[in-house]
């Protein structure tokens, strides 16, 4: 490391670990000079990520995601609802964002974490502007029944890029959403129609063709710290804490822009900085894109 | 696309009319057998590991057939600004269940019952006095539930104490049985807990032989107490036995 | 200059007041949580006594203090009782409404505990320290009187509150209140809730011929009969306190906070356990606690022995 070589102050005499407590920002500020960061990635690249599909058993898709020590759990719960009047033929999904206190020293019970709110707000401005999927494939009976997607993502451990981590972890839930099959009972209902009887042909599913949604454009998003000059992909929680500005950038499979999220910060960037962020989003986006189509073959095959 | 469940319209869950009724299983016959084919005397398969949360202290994860619960320890760390002194260190526990943890959604609050019951199976077994004037504080989180979920916390979260190195008399290991007329039936699923006579909770710390919980529902004689808390205990014991090789594992990992 | 000195000497002041007012905070609550107040003496007097099977208000370890019930204390509910253990003061009250059965138990009435510490009762109870004593009072009864899932074992026999099966059913709403709390508050409360049902009057409830198969059928309350509440079935709960190496039945609060540890144990007429809940954090051996169920049973046949008789004169003086 590069403090070794240091001798003019303080931190010869000190432990590494009590200098990275004490002088955070001259701590990280030796790594970037060095081009290294302390968890010996290199700037612009992101940590290690690993999806998992079905992770839920109960739910009707799910997905755990792993983006370095960051942990999402998403499931997909699918309900019945009576569609609104102004578009009786779509359905609904509701996303929603929990920071649980188990996934952070900062959270604690009783009083919601400052960012779940607003990492529930973007995302679902980010599903619903990318026309990934179509309400209209959600609905049963025109202004009788519709489905209702509840989609809940659980921080399981938070270290930074919750947002990232987060959408990625949503789009694969969506991917691996299985709807079941639903009839109409003569009340008027929607019952299930399972597997085993299928011989019974009284109940006719009415969604028989519609059990997978299509995904039209899967966006994907890459957030970036921008510290004087530096452009830092993929942040941990200790590099969030100590440099504020960060932007998100969201694109599409086909490199279309979704959506760029720069929510202030000390650092104001020029736009080749923001271009620089677009570039390695695009990257980003392929990689990200690959893992979960292999995650989607593979389980078409078991 | 509506973020507000409240301004929506209410929803359910498609239930299966047909199978509904005859699922009644025909639990008092003598050759009944259970919805996931274990003996009565059977737990499901326990696996545990530590380090689940790299932000926590310490951390668990338990997984016993389809109930997963993540335990996080944060701390020993200052206690709340409004607490008063006090010389022996404060325990603060808290489980919360996620939307989708039961079959029907749920609304994934807390469980103040859950939370308490932890508390008072857990104060005994940790040694307070060893951090004086700060909180440790334990969380739960109930990723998927499918029975004998507060057992199953209890349990992990010792494991997360102990991965935390908070110091402890010993670790805590529950166990439940449900009680079926005259059958025991030990690790009880949803289905059987919805539909038993009795219940038996044991909490305890099974290197010292001391009971630090046990909760009792339903009717229940004196001998069957006695062979309910027996077949606890020794499975108590077991279940330890798992838990201990689960800490060994991590430490030496950790060695190398 | 002059400015910014005073400034600093207000806030000095004002810094100064908010210390003091912390410090008498912090002695008031020192004088008012029963713990702290007894001196090393007093507290050595009571665990000696306890060994001596001589406790500080002269009883024996399994003595419990005297008990008077009092029913019909509250006029506008179904039934109400008053039950006092020597300084310990507790009502309970029963009220029942029509309601919907719930889907799962289409054959069974619905009964609900809630129980509440007064603040007038121990200043401890006030705030938060009230709540949780509460809850955790609540749940211990929930789990002695109303049985397993199943229905089996419960003090109330649930489906005995059903009027039209899955359709209408008696909800009953059992409130307990702590007015003056020494100790033992879980027996004195499960005592005055059995008496309490026992002084229950269910109305009569007719259902209008015709409209038995509808999704609501007519009902007609009868305001002058009543179906009494078979209360034989009602457990009662003894809580056996462990201070030092022994084990005391019906603890003031004194001796309760001297306890490592207390196991509140309910008893039916046939001799059956109901529920355990045990309380402290300090770990029992196996063979103590089942040494401590056989205790509790003995106790528990005085105790029912005593409360149905005390129950028994109540109503008949309420009724003179």
């Amino acid at each position: 490391m590069g403090l070794r070589n240091a001798s003019e102050d303080l931190s010869s005499e000190m432990e590494v670990d009590a200098f990275r407590r004490l002088f955070p920002l001259r701590y990280l500020e030796r790594h970037l000079a060095e081009s290294i960061r302390p968890d010996g990635r290199p700037l612009v690249k992101a940590r290690e990520t690993s999806i998992f599909l079905g992770a839920v058993a109960s739910a009707n898709g799910s997905a755990l995601v792993k983006i370095g020590s960051t942990t999402m759990l998403t499931a997909i719960k699918m309900e019945v609802m009576t569609p609104s009047l102004e578009s009786p033929d779509e359905g609904c999904l509701a996303i929603d964002f929990h920071m649980p206190p188990i996934c952070s020293p900062i959270v604690r019970p009783g009083r919601p974490a400052e960012a779940s709110p607003v990492v529930s707000k973007q995302l679902s401005d980010t599903i619903s502007s990318s026309k990934m999927i179509d309400l209209k494939e959600l609905s049963l009976v025109s202004g009788k029944a519709a489905w209702m997607a509840y989609l809940d993502i659980y921080c399981l451990d938070a270290d930074g890029a919750l947002f990232d981590a987060a959408l990625l972890s949503a789009v694969a839930a969506l991917s691996h959403l299985q709807i079941p099959a639903v009839a109409v009972n003569d009340d008027g209902k929607i019952v299930l129609v399972s597997d085993e009887d299928g011989q019974k042909q009284a109940q006719e599913p009415v969604n028989k063709e519609k059990r997978k949604l299509t995904l039209r454009s899967i966006p994907f998003s890459l957030t970036c710290i921008l510290h004087k000059n530096y452009i830092l992909a993929d942040p941990t929680a200790e590099e969030e804490s100590i440099m504020e500005t960060h932007v998100t950038i969201v694109l599409d499979t086909s490199g279309q822009l979704i959506s760029l999220y720069k929510p202030g910060g000390s650092v104001l960037a020029y736009t080749s900085a923001v271009q620089d962020c677009v570039a390695l989003t695009r990257q980003r986006v392929k990689e990200l894109k690959s893992f979960l189509d292999k995650e989607n073959s593979a389980m078409e095959i078991e | 696309m509506a973020g507000k469940s409240g301004a929506t319209p209410a929803t359910y869950s498609p239930s299966l009319t047909t199978s509904d009724k005859k699922k009644k299983p025909p639990l008092f016959n003598e050759d009944w057998v259970r919805p996931d084919g274990r003996a009565f005397q059977q737990c499901r398969p326990a696996f545990f590991r530590t380090g689940a949360v790299n932000a926590a202290s310490g951390s668990a994860y338990a997984e016993f057939g389809n109930t997963k619960v993540i335990v996080s320890v944060f701390g020993p760390r200052e206690s709340k600004k409004a607490m008063m002194y006090s010389d022996i260190g404060r325990l603060n526990c808290n489980v919360s269940f996620t939307t989708f943890a039961t079959p029907v959604r749920g609304q994934g609050s807390d469980h103040k019952e859950y939370s308490a019951m932890l508390h008072k199976a857990l104060e005994g077994a940790i040694i307070l006095e060893t951090f004086p004037k700060t909180t440790v504080d334990v969380f739960a989180l109930v990723l998927e539930s499918s029975g004998s979920e507060l057992p199953v916390i209890i349990s992990c979260a010792s494991l997360a104490l102990a991965d935390a190195g908070i110091m402890m008399y010993d670790l805590v290991a529950s166990v439940s049985v449900s009680c079926f007329s005259k059958n025991l039936v030990i690790d009880p699923i949803s289905e059987e807990e919805n539909n038993q006579d009795g219940s038996l909770m044991i909490t305890c710390m099974p290197s010292r032989y001391e009971i630090t919980q046990l909760t009792v529902t339903g009717e229940w004689s004196t001998p069957k107490i006695n062979e309910g808390m027996q077949l606890c205990l020794d499975a108590c014991g077991k279940l330890a036995k798992i838990m201990r090789s689960c800490l060994k594992e991590a430490a030496s990992d950790s060695q190398e | 200059m002059e400015y910014s000195s005073d400034g600093r000497i207000k806030r000095g002041n004002h810094a100064a007041k908010m210390y003091i007012i912390i410090i008498i905070k912090c002695l008031k609550t020192l004088a008012f949580t029963g713990m702290v107040g007894l001196s090393l003496g007093e507290r050595h007097f009571i665990q000696g006594g306890i060994a001596q099977d001589l406790r500080s208000d002269g009883r024996k370890r399994l003595t419990y203090r005297p008990l008077s019930v009092e029913t019909g204390v509250i006029p506008q509910v179904n039934g109400s009782a008053r039950v006092r253990i020597g300084a310990t003061d507790v009502i309970a009250s029963v009220k029942a409404e029509l309601g919907k059965p719930s889907l799962l138990q289409p054959d069974k009435g619905k009964v609900s505990l809630y129980m509440d510490c007064s603040s007038t009762a121990d200043p401890a109870f006030e705030g938060r320290g009230g709540e949780e004593l509460a809850a955790e009072l609540s749940n211990a009864l929930q789990n002695c009187l109303l049985g397993g899932k199943s229905g089996a074992g419960a003090g109330i026999d649930l489906s005995s509150l059903i009027v039209v099966e899955g359709k209408i059913c008696w909800n009953l709403y059992i409130d307990g209140l702590v007015v003056s709390s020494d100790g033992n508050l879980l027996d004195a409360l499960g005592a005055a809730i059995k008496a309490a049902l026992s002084n229950t009057g269910i109305p009569r409830v007719q259902v209008a011929a015709g409209t038995l198969n509808d999704e609501h059928p007519e009902v007609d309350v009868c305001d002058d009969e009543f179906l009494q509440f078979d209360t034989s079935g009602v457990p009662v709960i003894v809580t056996l306190t462990k201070v030092g190496r022994h084990y005391i039945v019906d603890a003031t609060s004194e001796e309760e906070s001297q306890m490592s540890s207390a196991v509140s144990i309910s008893f039916n007429r046939q001799g059956h356990i109901c529920g355990i809940t045990k309380r402290g954090g300090v770990g029992l051996d196996p063979s103590i606690l089942l040494d401590m169920i056989s205790v509790a049973k003995h106790v528990s046949e005085q105790v029912l022995n005593k409360l149905d008789s005390e129950i028994a004169s109540a109503e008949a003086e309420e009724e003179s």
